[in-house]
């Protein structure tokens, strides 16, 4: 079973099940809602693909048809005002209850999202840095990374680690991200300053390797010689199979992790994609022009 | 209150049955203690939830049960081995249903006067020393209260016999931990054991001790009492681990009596058990003393589990630090009642409590009672009781890392219990412990029912 990109129609087209799972099938309806089979296209699928998904939490519809399309190897940048719904769009992807889609569907690589639960998520490659890292007392860090690291790889079906081999693959991270190394055998992110638990979020995921990873506002908090470590540490993990969605207020940080597309969300939209020159645009501008543009086109 | 006096309960049956035998252990002083003792259980029974110190425990399970007296039972080595515990590096004594299991015990050389055995053995060494602790440090005579029950306490010494005994001479540091093995084995139906342990520290001394209490099969009843006596400056750290079978019954009394600069720990842990109940007492009866009180309880399905400690502060200036955890779910009962007693010469005493209760489903319940009573002006008490669950957030996070929801409830679980676990200094225990908690908390169906949101 498979659905067309545009449309989201369902199609029984059998081409095998690996197969399958790489191509998407585009059809052109005709008017009498026909499917024409001489308009079958073949497109690479994407990462991440968001259809029009719709979200609330409890009578507050916060998502308002989101479409969005993530291909491997990219890099896309979120902006838009305070409240419009980014950590809300991340939180969703990421499995947190308490919203409920009410429309639309969230795949990865073609496999339905919305269904998992968040650790099949994790093992589905997806990470979420958040905005607001939760403390966890009594529960150290290092412990912590070898639970999470251990289960991502049993479900990547590759073998657990060794303490000597996790404390290795560990200590190259913590180089990379140029870590406090006292930090490991502190409780998670508990009496973390708001920099370090920023660090934390981007350490996990340089451990972990996520082929998905959403940060959300990762630059908030950190210092300038911090957001270049942490950039560094994003940039590294660029590659050709993975992507990267930043959620971010400020142009600096694009300056170091330069995004492929740059989309806009307001009021539970995106309203706006463009190249990385868009986000120098709102810079100068501010979201009041994008208003004026919708209510132009209105 | 039952009324045993009519004398048709299996735990007063038992004592006519045993008379003959237990008269053959130690001085005729034991037998006035016995026979005492049994009068004044006999009077006042089986508590019920009548009793003020009994109030949120029904002992039910107590009084319709038949509990036979337990003797000759045997184990090899092997399943000993074979234990959560059987690989602890320490001086091991072994008791199989609360009788002396030498063939289980280690041998091992010891510095000068030190006696590790039973209490048996121990009065042919230091009969004067047995004599004199016996029996006292665990007596309420005297002390502050108006409810002082005891009843447990006689019931036991009723029955006292083999029993534990550990001395440490003035000035020696024993490195080695001693471990007091208690093993119940009731296959045969169910029984009763009275284990009686008395830990002696001469002033100057160092020890640490594990007395861990194991079920291996049936339904059983164990009322175990030790009493420790710590000298001037000496340190013990004393751990106590209980593991008994589902369907068993555990009532358990610790009594201290610490010497001036003397420093005392008693890590209490509660796993197993359908009824568990601990008292444990410390009486401060020197100044400058240090006292830590730690509890850990784990309560599934339908087990009760009550903590009870009384700190009486008889003199100034010392400091008794209590942190008491339980993590109930199902239908499990917890209760925890902290005693602490400030006597009026008891001038600068400095007692800190706290009890916190972690709540896995909507069933379970806890009753915490703090129970401050200060008779001195220039003292300071502090006392904090909180009830929560586990975070929603924190369970997300966890699995957002790609840990299992399960795996992250026990995670986070063993973090609310890890800073009293994190006290216990034997080498291998508090992993011991770590592993049987995770592993109690994944045979169980009931963690997801209540995240707090
Ligand atoms: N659990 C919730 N309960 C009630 N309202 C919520 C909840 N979660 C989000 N909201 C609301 O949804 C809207 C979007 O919130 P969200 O956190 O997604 O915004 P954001 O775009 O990330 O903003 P910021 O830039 O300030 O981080 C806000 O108005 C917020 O108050
Ligand atoms: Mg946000």
């Amino acid at each position: 079973m498979m659905r067309c990109r545009k449309c989201a129609t369902r199609l029984n087209l059998d081409f095998g099940v690996n197969f399958q799972a790489k191509i998407y099938v585009e059809l052109v309806w005709t008017r009498a809602m026909m499917p024409v089979a001489s308009h079958l296209m073949i497109h690479a699928i994407a990462m991440l693909e968001i259809k029009n998904l719709h979200a609330r939490v409890e009578d507050k519809e916060i998502l308002r048809g989101i479409n969005l399309s993530v291909n491997a190897g990219e890099v896309h940048a979120i902006m838009g005002p305070n409240g419009s719904g980014k950590s809300t769009l991340a939180s969703v992807i990421a499995g947190k209850s308490g919203y409920e889609v009410t429309e639309g569907s969230v795949e990865i690589n073609g496999k339905d999202l919305l269904d998992l639960a968040p650790e099949e998520r994790a093992a589905a490659g997806v990470f979420l840095a958040f905005q607001y890292p939760v403390e966890i007392p009594g529960v150290t860090n290092t412990y912590f990374l070898r639970a999470a690291l251990n289960n991502v790889r049993k479900n990547r079906g590759e073998p657990e680690l060794s303490m000597t081999e996790f404390m290795k693959h560990i200590k190259s991270k913590v180089q990379l991200m140029e870590m406090d190394n006292s930090l490991l055998s502190r409780s998670v992110n508990e009496g973390f300053s708001g920099g370090e638990k920023k660090r934390n979020e981007i350490f996990q995921m340089a451990v972990l390797e996520p082929t998905l990873a959403i940060l959300d506002e990762t630059d908030s908090g950190l210092d300038i010689d911090a957001l270049k470590t942490v950039a560094n540490g994003v940039n590294t993990l660029r590659s050709t199979d993975r992507a990267i969605v930043v959620v971010t207020h400020y142009q600096r940080l694009l300056n170091y992790i330069v995004p492929d597309f740059v989309h806009i969300l307001m009021d539970g939209r995106i309203v706006k994609s463009g190249g990385k020159e868009l986000a120098l645009e709102l810079e100068e501008r501010g979201y009041g022009f994008i208003e004026e543009e919708l209510a132009a086109k209105a | 209150m039952i009324d045993l006096k009519s004398g048709n309960h299996s735990l007063v049956e038992n004592f006519e049955l045993m008379k003959g035998l237990l008269a053959t252990y130690g001085p005729d002083s034991f037998q006035v203690l016995r026979d005492r003792a049994f009068r004044n259980f006999s009077e006042f029974g089986i508590p019920t939830t009548k009793d003020e110190e009994f109030k949120y425990l029904s002992l039910r399970a107590l009084e319709e049960g038949h509990f036979k007296p337990a003797y000759g039972a045997t184990i090899d080595r092997f399943q000993v081995e074979q234990t959560i515990v059987g690989q602890v590096d320490a001086i091991t004594v072994t008791f199989v249903n609360g009788e002396h299991a030498p063939e289980l015990s280690s041998a091992h050389i010891l510095p000068a006067g030190v006696f590790i055995g039973s209490i048996k053995d121990g009065l042919a060494v230091y009969e004067d020393k047995i004599v004199q602790h016996i029996g006292e440090i665990a007596s309420l005579k005297n002390k502050l209260g108006t409810s002082n029950d005891e009843r447990f306490v006689h019931l036991n010494t009723a029955y006292l016999s083999e029993g534990a005994f550990i001395y440490i001479p003035e000035g020696v540091s024993l490195e080695r931990p001693i471990h007091l093995l208690f093993l119940t084995s009731a296959n045969h139906g169910p029984l009763v054991s009275h284990p009686r342990t008395l830990i002696v520290l001469e002033e100057n001394s160092d020890a640490k001790v594990l007395e861990t209490y194991l079920g291996l099969d049936g339904v059983y009843f164990t009322n175990a009492v030790t009493e420790v006596s710590v000298g001037p400056n000496a340190i013990l750290e004393h751990t106590k681990f209980q593991q008994e079978q589902a369907d068993s019954v555990h009532i358990a009394n610790i009594s201290v009596n610490q010497a001036e600069n003397s420093i005392y720990t008693s890590n209490n842990i509660n796993f197993g058990g359908k009824i568990a109940r601990n008292d444990v007492n410390v009486w401060l009866d020197g100044e400058h003393t240090e006292t830590w009180l730690n509890g850990t309880s784990v309560g599934l399905g339908h087990q009760a589990i009550d903590n009870h400690t009384r700190i009486d502060h008889a003199k100034p200036n010392c400091n008794s630090f209590e942190v008491y955890k339980a993590i109930l779910g199902g239908h499990a009962i917890g209760v925890f009642n902290g005693k602490i007693f400030v006597y009026e010469d008891a001038q600068k005493t400095d007692a800190k409590q706290t009890n916190q209760a972690l709540l896995l489903s909507r069933t379970a319940t806890i009753n915490t009672k703090p129970q401050l009573e200060i008779f001195a002006d220039d003292v300071k008490c502090t006392h904090g009781a909180t009830v929560g669950q586990l975070r929603e957030e924190s369970v997300f996070y966890l699995q957002s890392r790609g840990i299992p929801k399960a795996e992250a409830e026990a995670l986070l679980v063993y973090a609310f219990a890890a800073e009293v676990l994190l006290k216990i200094t034997i080498p291998g225990v508090r992993e011991i412990l770590e592993k049987v908690l995770f592993e109690k908390l994944s045979t169980t169906q009931e963690l997801p029912e209540f995240v707090e949101t």
